[in-house]
């Protein structure tokens, strides 16, 4: 039992800015465990001149051991054993695998609750689901499949349809059966609630409004998105287009499109203010850190994201870097009424932005030498 | 966005387009012609202006570490000069010519070229429709999805100076997934120029309809060879070329340096090697730091990722690792020519004279620059022995990824792969046109 960590996930109020003291006391006692169970960890942490006289303040934090997400896809990094495990997608052909014992699974559920309560996506109204993303198959292990299934149980689900199904060993999209099944459910008393990918979401709501198919679906109604635009990163629109079309297709507002960002090695539910901004909870720190250097740097700067959080015991993934390139925003330039700075993510470092002709020989090469 | 006619369309349109594309095409193939004289006056005006600074707006703003010499680059690509250099050497004379008492031929475009265009390279996209229209061709461009809207630009610009061109200009941005719409287009194609991968190559050629001609670019690998290893101390002028050349293109293109071959079956001149060349490519690296903040980012984070597997005992062999900012060589055991991790992180291996013909036909089809360090007396051994091999480009080190007018591509001249010859039987005695 982590009485720290307890502590921090009892907060009532996800945004309470006051939570500094006890945030700092539940990092010293989860890099504790970690140092304490996990060699490499250790090693890590003894290399770096770090312990757990470290941390006095929050400021410190800066100092833990930053471990990248890409460390995670090509090394199984362990504290204890999982009770479960969740893999990033693996777009790129290498994924993290992300192990959680009972507290960590008990700490996200009370996160879950209190994030998913405050944006009132808690209800006692049936829903039918339309899951624009991975049907659950004993074979995918993925979080996003994990986290959209669970996105259904915020309110008891009459029915659940998924686009993306698993035949003769490989998911495809089915666009066609989930129009079907929209048209049946846009006679329903009860509203729709579709939860995943924004790409899918928004090919479904552009392909229906090219064929002139406009729905109105039941007041309370709403759009979840997660998971990221994945392979579909060029094609990623500006949220304002996808906002007017939901509108126009399915006749839901802004207000009932709610975004969520997560990554499997910071499983921290980020979900969106009113005005769509990704702010810190009290479970995270956000520190950006110079490119060049790796040093924090301060807010409205741009640099690479490094997620904090004490929440999991079974992987040592108390800091991690992602990928992704992003700014932390002073909470006033939101407006929302929530104090914590927010996220905002730029895009992701190279190699997608780095044009490359040699690379594609690679692909001939493995071909080659197989 | 779709150019059709010389307006743009929303890719919403893009089913009643390409219903319209064949009678459109066959139109313009039955009454219109487009003259040489024509494009070339429309491309260099285009370069005049972007030598005058008229676009400097659009390509400041491209992802590229020097805008200034990126614009002297395309500036000189499209001047009159160059293009009818490139037109002389790479189909010399075109006029129609006698062949036999009763047949002469007729050099003519293939008709419709569709170019599925790749973005490793700003602009590269617009420079392929500029060599269908120099052979006269009616060209449709798909265009890559890391297209930053710089080919469309130049694209519908080079349309506003000569309105001519409109007819022989369709543009798409229609993703390859889209399969139906590639393969619609496809059936308009007397050719397909594709430049990209293997797997796109292949992906492409069972699109194409029988007959189409296959025009493929695919992605190729250099190589820097260094003839004499055991006198380094006398090429310092030519490994700092190597060292300014892997720091400016950061291995990133199919003529960039991969692997550093040496001369050699001892291992320890590879070692020798490392210590002399790290500190140039070091320097080298230093002056061309990236200023796009998503390299940096990936190559801070490598580096760090990096770092962390040695301290956790990442299997691989680090002994044979010279490390140093920025950069970094790996000495190899064996002679294979391979991608290197680029970003300044060269291979280093040894390839002795007798093994170069072995070693490099494994990788035939691959091969495309060798950058040769040599001495004077021994170059053109080395030179017949690279060129058999079946490498397409042999140059100084430092400029393997030097632009010489005039030179072939990927070993052949694109513009004779973009016509076709007409030979046609007289019926009266012979004239000349």
């Amino acid at each position: 039992m982590q009485k720290y960590r307890h502590r921090l996930f009892s907060i009532k109020n996800p945004y309470d800015t006051q939570s500094d003291s006890i945030f700092v006391r539940a990092v010293k006692e989860n890099f504790y465990y970690h140092y304490t169970h996990c060699h490499e960890y250790r090693t890590i942490a003894q290399h770096l001149g770090v312990d757990t006289d470290s941390f006095a303040s929050i400021d410190d934090i800066a100092h833990l051991p930053c471990l990248p997400t890409l460390l995670f896809k090509r090394h199984r990094i362990k504290s204890t054993p999982a009770l479960i495990k969740a893999t990033s997608s693996g777009t790129s052909g290498n994924f993290s695998e992300i192990g959680f014992d009972i507290g960590d699974l008990l700490c996200a559920l009370k996160m879950s609750c209190k994030i998913m309560h405050r944006r009132h996506l808690i209800s006692l109204i049936p829903c039918h689901y339309i899951v624009m993303g991975y049907k659950p198959h004993h074979s995918n292990h993925t979080a996003v499949t994990k986290t959209a299934f669970g996105a259904t149980l915020f309110t008891p689900a009459i029915s659940r349809r998924y686009i993306l199904k698993y035949k003769n060993g490989t998911y495809s999209p089915d666009f066609n059966g989930i129009l079907l099944a929209l048209k049946k459910l846009s006679k329903s008393i009860f509203p729709v609630r579709f939860m995943g990918f924004p790409s899918y979401t928004f090919f479904l709501m552009k392909m229906m409004d090219e064929q002139g198919i406009h729905i109105q679906l039941k007041k309370g109604s709403k759009i979840m998105l997660g998971g990221g635009w994945k392979q579909f990163y060029a094609e990623q629109t500006d949220k304002e287009s996808f906002y007017h079309l939901a509108k126009k297709v399915f006749d839901i507002n802004e207000q009932n499109i709610v975004e969520f960002f997560g990554a499997v090695e910071h499983p921290i539910l980020y979900c969106d203010c009113p005005n769509h901004h990704f702010h810190v909870p009290v479970y995270s720190r956000i520190i950006i850190r110079d490119v060049d250097t790796l040093q924090p740097v301060s807010k409205e700067t741009i640099g690479l994201v490094n997620l904090i959080t004490p929440m999991i015991n079974a992987t040592p993934i108390l800091s991690v870097m992602t990928d992704d390139l992003g700014i932390l925003h002073d909470s006033s330039q939101c407006g929302c009424g929530i104090q914590t700075p927010y996220l905002e993510i730029i895009g992701r470092v190279a190699p997608t932005e780095i044009k490359t002709c040699a690379a594609g020989a690679t692909d001939a090469l493995k071909e080659v030498t197989q | 966005m779709i150019l059709f006619k010389g307006k743009l369309y929303e890719n919403s349109d893009q089913d009643q387009i390409l219903s319209e594309m064949e009678p459109y095409i066959n139109h313009t193939l039955t009454e219109k012609s487009l003259s040489t004289e024509t494009v070339i006056a429309a491309i260099d005006a285009l370069g005049k202006e972007i030598a005058s600074g008229k676009h400097d707006v659009l390509l400041t703003s491209l992802p590229v570490d020097n805008p200034a010499q990126y614009k002297l680059f395309a500036a000189t690509m499209l001047s009159r000069e160059i293009l009818e250099l490139k037109l002389q050497t790479e189909l010399g004379n075109t006029t129609p010519s006698k062949i036999h008492s009763t047949i002469h031929s007729r050099v003519m475009p293939l008709g419709v070229l569709f170019h599925i265009a790749a973005g490793n390279m700003d602009g590269l996209p617009a420079f392929s429709i500029a060599e269908g229209l120099l052979t006269g061709n009616i060209n449709i461009l798909k265009l890559p999805q890391a297209d930053n809207g710089l080919s469309l630009a130049i694209i519908s610009r080079l349309i506003a100076l000569e309105p001519l061109l409109m007819d022989y200009i369709m543009v798409f941005d229609t993703p390859s997934t889209d399969i139906c719409a590639m393969q619609r287009i496809a059936e308009l194609a007397d050719g397909i120029s594709v430049w990209c991968g293997e797997n796109a190559i292949k992906a492409v050629r069972s699109l194409a309809p029988t007959g189409a001609k296959l025009i493929e670019w695919g992605h190729k690998l250099g190589f820097c060879y260094i003839a004499e290893a055991k006198n380094l101390h006398n090429i310092t002028t030519e490994l700092y070329a190597l060292a300014e050349h892997i720091a400016t293109t950061k291995q990133l293109l199919c003529s960039s340096c991969q692997t550093i071959y040496l001369n050699t079956l001892d291992e320890t001149d590879l070692h020798k090697f490392c210590t002399i060349f790290l500190p140039l490519l070091e320097a080298a690296t230093a002056k061309h730091c990236s200023k796009v903040i998503g390299e940096r980012a990936y190559l801070t984070l490598m580096r760090h990722t990096e770092y962390l597997e040695q301290l956790i005992g990442n299997p691989q062999n680090t002994a044979n690792e010279y490390r140093g900012t920025g950069c970094r060589l790996t000495v190899c055991k064996d002679s294979a020519l391979e991608l290197s991790p680029m970003m300044c992180h060269v291979l280093v291996k040894r390839l002795p004279q007798e093994q170069i013909i072995s070693v490099l036909r494994s990788k035939k089809g691959l091969l495309q620059t060798a950058g040769l360090i040599c001495s004077p007396e021994n170059r053109n051994a080395f030179e017949e022995l690279f060129a058999r091999s079946g490498v397409t480009r042999i140059t100084l080190a430092g400029d393997m990824s030097t632009y010489f007018p005039g030179e072939a591509h990927d070993g052949e001249y694109a513009l004779r792969r973009y016509v076709r010859t007409v030979d046609i039987e007289l019926c009266s005695p012979y004239k000349t046109l």
